[in-house]
């Protein structure tokens, strides 16, 4: 992993056309501004992390939810 | 048993194939009637192509089986079922992705989920599908910026 020092105010640039700046340092906390174009989609990573996770864990018990939601007959 | 049916409860847009549509006879048409993701889902990239099965009389549960790899499938469902007042957004991106001109030909579902230790269920309100009926693209959100979950909570009629 590339690992640089920035200060506040102070950007990266990301390929061609992603500009990730440093906006505020405060109590612990980072507040980062993205300027991306349109079609780069940007999420907290946690966020997408999460829907993964739901996804695999609702494909691997699909056997058992199929049973509770079909329990009630038909 | 017990499920409301008001129009927006239906994902009946598209055909669909009941479980016996794996025979030879059915194929083509369980093939026909197939959603595409071209970017797969988060944590399956690889899977592409999808059929929903419908798993009730009533319409309640689907299932989305993956056509890339029988082995994997998830159970769905339409949020409105639990949760009337469920409104995500789609943000111009995509819904210029999926081409959609008009709310009335997006068609989404949810994942459902289940807890093994304590047995709860829940639907995944952060990750919903959306599908374009008339093209028959779709792709699953990560709603950011939004309250949420991919784990709320729902209990089944008669349990």
């Amino acid at each position: 992993m590339l690992v640089l020092t920035r200060r506040p105010g102070e950007s990266i640039v990301v390929g061609e056309n992603i500009v990730v700046t440093v906006i505020e340092i405060k109590g612990g906390q980072v507040r980062i501004g993205i300027d991306a174009p349109r079609e780069a989609e940007v999420y907290r990573e946690e966020i997408y992390e999460q829907v993964k996770q739901e996804n695999l864990t609702a494909i691997a018990n699909v056997d058992e939810i199929r049973k509770a939601v079909q329990g009630d007959g038909d | 048993m017990g499920y409301p049916t008001s129009p927006n409860c239906t994902i009946r847009l598209w055909g669909m194939t009941d479980e016996t549509g794996t025979e030879s006879r059915e194929h083509k048409g369980v093939l026909e009637k197939a959603l595409r993701f071209p970017e797969g889902l988060p944590g399956l990239p690889d899977l592409e192509n999808f059929v929903i099965v419908e798993l009730r009389e009533d319409g309640a549960f689907q299932q989305l089986q993956s056509l890339d790899n029988t082995d994997v499938s998830m159970i769905v469902c339409v949020p409105w079922l639990f949760f009337p007042d469920y409104a995500p957004v789609l943000s111009d991106i995509e819904q210029a992705e999926l081409e959609l001109e008009s709310a009335d030909d997006a068609v989404l579902f949810v994942p459902v989920s289940f807890d093994r230790e304590s047995r709860q269920m829940f639907l995944n309100l952060l990750g919903p599908f959306v599908v374009n009926s008339k093209t028959r693209i779709g792709r699953q959100l990560v709603l950011t910026g939004t309250d949420y979950t991919t784990r709320t909570k729902i209990e089944l009629p008669g349990t």
